[in-house]
């Protein structure tokens, strides 16, 4: 088999025409993409923008409605993954595509040839594995259970897994995520020295910043469109933010560009939210969360920054009354939470944007109307003693869906039938239907675009102009320092450090993130 | 997929659909299972106007029907309710025999009083009664997170051991070739509505039962609570239901519909506890709560139409000899059917 | 040791499917299935017990065929296709008795399976006797169940389909194909639970009655479950299964004192008494029960 990147001229990778659509909603439109040999290359979009969807198909994830892909210059069918290894193309995922109940060499092994027979040899395979992991700068224990390992090396392993199958084009889907920014640094070194090695790397983020730091190109995606490719000399913070955002934002007055949120002075109301000593034990015995005191005041946002898994989920579930503490106490103005239900700490004032909005916060199969009321169901003017107020109920849809652009043909239709920033609206118009004194959001932008991102960062940002505290729980560092009066590391389910918004600095808290300093 | 009953307004061609593809389902399965019986040398027409006719032909076919129809419509419920918590209630059966023996207790035990106290107290001890015996897998379920298909399943043998017990050795009846208790008292049987053919007016109480029901789940918080853990546990929890609580309640109140049939068919009409008064009503509740998918408003007409078939079917294999479970197995496929018309309107 | 078969055999086929993400409740209806057409498989062939084997496993494959395709490939809900597909069994193992023996005052009967005595061993005094005396489906389940702990945990399909069951999409994004994957689970084990349903006409009754599986199906989830879903788990836990329906049997037969419902109602109550302090601890397929549909965006 030709495999991509040989000697030869054609281009190791190249996709023409490329069309996907979900039901109603075309994901990707006459798209096209071109990978040269050993380089770096940036896939830069926002949320939606298409860029995942064009990777998943050339992995053979999704199958396309229309358009090619050309290997190594001769026309690729790919039907699945395994057409795609085969052609010499690797993927690592955004969720880490892992067994946790299995060990590093168990999962690089899964699917290959020589894992076929009948009796699995390891010895052989974990004896590559560390060759590999040497010979890139990944090192990681072959023997050691996933479930065991930390975000920086699970993201080691998912690339020994394409290394192992000797791709020669490996795709990244946002693979700095969860890492801090030392993590990050060590990455690129590692794909440096592959693009040494002949292999060429697309890498999919929506952070200017990254792309211009790491990329020999980098190409823009828009609508499900590519709408610019540079070469990484030539392209400029103002360039690459004018195709990603298209003409019909306002670059200059879009909060996402700009650094005005840095000049207003930290509000210094009163304690609206205070939480001391809270302490939360994992099912398994271990500590998740421990001895965790913060206040959020009035008219602020408290950010909470953090790699994923360091006790954030721990934290919103122990304060939203669903896991039972250890230890701690919780205030909401004065009037104690401590060990309430769910029921009563929405009812004393607490609005709430789940974390994982599919998993936390949606009811797939109601219709939109009935989503929107989840949690407000016993209130006035839905719940009127034992009864539920369905015309109430639909009145107030019909304005929430008006107020809040959600695109649907009606509060009668299917929920299921929403797109994810359409849901994400759902979660927002849900949590802002009633006053609330608290707001507590985990990642309220996680997959949307950046229409529907700055929407949601207005929003915030009115609610703090109204007085309420926010507890911003985010995995996005940038979407902290732009919104957060303080911002709180936590590590390994303690706060590590706080700092004040003067003293923001992206390095100081990757630091705290990864545990090697402490804050003041 | 079977569809949790949802928001009390639903566009009308939805309706139309729906009814399209059950009539298709049934219209398929008759012409599948005629076709095999035609081969087999059977008389298709005449064991198909056997089946479908015989509930409409005489007065006596259809007080048979309704007699039917009754313990279906409640044990349906029974494994709609929870199901729309998306809990599997599979121990109608168990809970319709804890019931029968509440009720059959009050009756024999308390032969005194009077019909108008001795009535509703049969009909509560057979709901206290299913519902005991579908509160012990419900525990199981919120103190230890024991999947409830399979406990609810197991009360139903132990159900069997109870009733054997008790109508051999606690209340035996000894003349009755099969146990048999001895029969409850006079004041404890329902009034008839109907005296020749006999029928009781336990079908007044299951009508007005399935309508509470309805309203229970479609127009109050605690249904739509139900519902919304039925329909996604984690976001209902996060929000402020207290799902292993309504999950307990779900079952429990399943199993206090299933006690009510078991009680209705004590007092209305074997007027004794009797072994396999249980009957084969549990799978033909199961069935119907799968084609009616859920819906409670469907649940109704679908348990009448089954009741149908079984009185139909037991005239077929009297008169024509060809088998009852014939019909089982149209059923089996009308339910597949139905499913898959699902599968296509997905599409 | 006869009365572990059934339960080794149906918990495994249970496992089996259970390890690639379908979880099967038509046991009860498989096995019922399996009973009527092993019998009469055996019974119109005039005692040749292996043809009826044959055509129980045959009948096994199709439910699990079935289950597999409806679920798999419509993606319909495993719970109500499993509730259908018990429903059809019940049915189909009544009806085809029906047609093909009629209404009858004296059961008809086949033979039953014989005991083989393993040279030398069944010499030892005592446990010879119990432990190497068997008929060849008792064998057959103890080398099953060995054969199906290796394949699991040593060899490279077994890594298949374990990760087929924990995480589909890793193993569909490392080129395990999972729709095969999972129709291979499902039919094989809808064949070891038809299997587990013929063994009753067979070494039990000898004839066919509607009530034969008696729970079984549904007690070989049970065992499924607290065999943690791995095949020799299950064989010790089957084990203890056995040996709580013959001590049912036993003192149902001697007397001793008490009635003897209590005694039919043990191996329920036992089961769940069990269940108690070790379900919650108890390791299942992380994506046991739920279909894997690639291109949907919104795994649910």
């Amino acid at each position: 088999m030709l495999r991509a990147g040989q000697p030869g001229g054609a281009p190791p990778l190249e996709m023409r025409g490329v069309r996907k659509a979900f039901g109603p909603v075309v994901a990707l439109d006459a798209a096209d993409f071109h990978l040269r040999e050993r380089e770096i290359h940036g896939l830069l979009g926002g949320n939606g923008a298409g860029k995942t969807t064009l990777m998943n198909i050339l992995y053979g994830l999704y199958r396309p409605d229309a358009g090619e892909v050309l290997v190594g210059g001769r026309p690729a069918q790919i039907r699945s993954p395994r057409d795609a290894l085969g052609h010499g193309i690797g993927m690592v995922h955004q969720h880490f595509l892992q067994i946790e109940s299995f060990t590093v060499a168990h999962n690089v092994v899964l699917g290959t040839p020589s894992s076929r027979g009948l009796r699995l040899d390891l010895s052989g395979a974990e004896e590559r594995i560390r060759t590999l992991a040497a010979r890139f700068g990944l090192d990681v224990d072959p023997r050691a259970l996933v479930a065991e390992l930390p975000i920086g090396a699970r993201q080691r392993v998912e690339i020994l897994k394409a290394l192992y199958r000797d791709a020669r084009i490996l795709i990244l889907d946002e693979p700095t995520t969860n890492l801090t920014p030392q993590e990050v640094d060590a990455l690129f070194g590692s794909l440096r020295a592959m693009v040494d090695e002949g292999i060429s790397v697309v890498f999919i983020t929506h952070k200017i910043r990254e792309a211009l730091n790491v990329c020999d190109r980098v190409s823009v995606m828009r609508a499900g469109r590519r709408v610019l490719s540079v070469e990484g000399r030539e392209a400029s913070d103002e360039v690459l933010v004018r195709a990603l955002v298209g003409e019909d934002v306002d670059v200059r007055r879009s909060l996402l560009f700009s650094d005005e949120r840095a000049a207003r002075p930290t509000p210094a109301g009163r304690p609206a939210l205070r939480v001391e000593g809270l302490s939360v034990t994992s099912p398994q015995g271990a500590p998740a969360l421990r001895d965790c005191s913060l206040v959020v005041r009035e008219g602020e946002v408290l950010g909470i920054a953090g790699v994923a898994g360091n006790g954030q989920r721990e934290l919103v579930e122990a304060l939203m009354g669903v896991r039972a503490a250890a230890g701690g106490r919780v205030w909401l103005d004065g009037t104690e939470l401590t060990g309430a239900e769910a029921a009563r700490v929405l009812a004393a004032g607490v609005a709430y944007i789940p974390e994982d909005r599919l998993q936390d916060g949606f009811l797939p199969k109601a219709d939109v109307a009935q989503n929107l009321i989840l949690g407000f169901h016993r209130r006035p003017p839905y719940g009127r003693g034992p009864w539920l107020d369905w015309p109430a109920v639909y009145d107030a849809a019909r304005r929430l869906i008006a107020e809040y652009r959600i695109r649907t043909p009606g509060p009668h239709e299917a929920a299921v039938n929403l797109s994810g920033g359409n849901i994400q609206r759902v979660m927002l118009a849900r949590a802002f239907s009633h006053p609330c004194r608290v707001l507590i959001a985990h990642n309220p932008t996680r997959g949307l675009d950046v229409p529907s991102t700055e929407f949601v960062y207005t929003k915030l940002l009115e609610l703090r102009e109204a007085g309420a505290g926010i507890l911003l729980i985010s995995e996005d560092l940038d979407e902290l320092l732009l919104l957060s009066d303080r911002i709180a590391v936590v590590y390994r389910g303690q706060i590590v450090g706080t700092l004040p918004r003067p003293a923001f600095d992206r390095y100081a808290l990757g630091r705290l993130m990864s545990g090697v300093a402490d804050g003041g | 997929m079977a569809e949790r009953a949802l928001g009390p307004a639903r566009p009308r061609r939805a309706g139309v659909d729906a009814a399209l593809s059950y009539a298709v389902s049934v219209a398929v399965a008759f012409a599948a299972v005629g076709v095999f019986l035609a081969a087999m040398g059977f008389d298709v027409p005449r064991a198909y106007g056997t089946i479908l006719f015989t509930s409409f032909r005489t007065a006596n076919g259809f007080a048979q029907t309704l007699l039917k129809f009754v313990p279906l419509l409640l044990l349906t419920l029974a494994f709609v309710v929870p199901l729309a918590a998306w809990k599997f209630n599979i121990g109608g059966e168990g809970q319709l025999i804890a019931g029968a023996i509440g009720a059959g207790a009050a009756g024999i035990v308390l032969p005194g009083l009077p019909a108008i106290a001795l009535i509703p107290l049969g009909m509560l001890a057979g709901i206290a009664g299913g519902a005991l015996w579908a509160a012990l897998p419900a525990w199981l379920l919120y103190r230890f997170g024991i999947n409830e298909i399979l406990t609810t399943v197991l009360m139903n043998f132990v159900s069997f051991g109870a009733l054997d017990y008790v109508t051999t050795e606690v209340w035996p009846d000894p003349a009755a070739g099969h146990p048999t208790s001895v029969p409850i008292a006079v004041g404890a049987r329902l009034p008839l509505l109907l005296a020749s053919p006999p029928l009781h007016a336990g079908l007044v109480v299951a009508l007005a039962v399935a309508a509470a029901t309805h309203v229970y789940v479609n127009r109050t918080t605690g249904g739509y609570e139900l519902r919304a853990v039925g329909a996604n546990p984690r976001a209902a929890l996060l929000h402020g239901i207290a799902v292993r609580r309504l999950s307990l309640l779900a079952l429990v109140l399943g199993g206090a519909l299933a006690g009510l049939a078991g009680a209705l068919e004590v007092a209305g009409v074997h007027h004794r506890l009797i072994e396999g008064v249980q009957s084969n009503y549990l799978l033909l509740s199961i069935l119907i709560g799968l084609i009616a998918k859920g819906n409670l408003i469907a649940v109704p007409p679908v348990a009448f139409a089954i009741a149908v078939l079984d009185v139909g079917a037991r005239a077929m294999q009297r008169t024509m000899q060809i088998p009852v479970e014939v019909v089982f197995v149209v059923e089996g496929l009308i339910l597949i059917f139905v499913l898959l018309s699902d599968v296509v309107r997905r599409r | 040791m006869l009365t572990l078969v059934p339960y080794v055999l149906a918990s495994q086929g249970t496992m089996l499917a259970g390890r690639a993400g379908i979880f099967n409740v038509s046991q009860e209806g498989i096995m019922l299935a399996g009973a009527s057409v092993g019998f009469l498989g055996a019974y119109l062939s005039g005692g040749n017990l292996l043809q009826g084997l044959v055509l129980a496993t045959v009948t096994g494959a199709l439910f699990g065929l079935a289950l597999a395709y409806f679920t798999t490939t419509l993606k319909m809900d495993q719970f109500v296709v499993g509730l259908a597909l018990f429903f059809i069994g019940l049915a189909i193992s009544t009806l085809l008795y029906r047609l093909a023996v009629g209404v009858t005052l004296t059961p008809p009967l086949i033979p039953t399976l014989r005991e083989i005595a393993l040279p030398g061993l069944s010499h030892i005094p005592v446990v010879g006797e119990i432990v190497f005396r068997q008929n060849v489906l008792v064998y057959g389940a103890i080398v099953l169940s060995l054969i199906l702990y290796l394949f699991l945990y040593t060899s490279g399909p077994g890594l298949a389909l374990r990760a087929v069951g924990e995480h589909p999409m890793a193993a569909d994004s490392l080129g395990v194909n999972v729709p095969v994957v999972r129709y291979v689970a499902t039919v094989v084990g809808g064949m070891l639970i038809g299997l587990a349903g013929a063994y009753l006409p067979m070494v039990y009754t000898a004839t066919f009655t509607d009530g034969i599986v008696r729970g079984r199906g549904w007690l070989s989830i049970a065992l499924t479950f607290f065999g943690g879903w791995s095949p020799h788990l299950i064989f010790f836990g089957a084990l203890f299964f056995a040996a709580v329906e013959v001590l049912a049997f036993r003192v149902q037969v001697t007397g001793i004192g008490v009635p003897y419902q209590v005694i039919l109602m043990l191996p329920y109550l036992a089961t769940m008494a069990v269940m108690m302090p070790t379900f919650r601890r108890l390791q299942i397929p992380a994506f046991l029960g739920k279909n894997y549909d690639r291109e949907r965006r919104m795994l649910l």
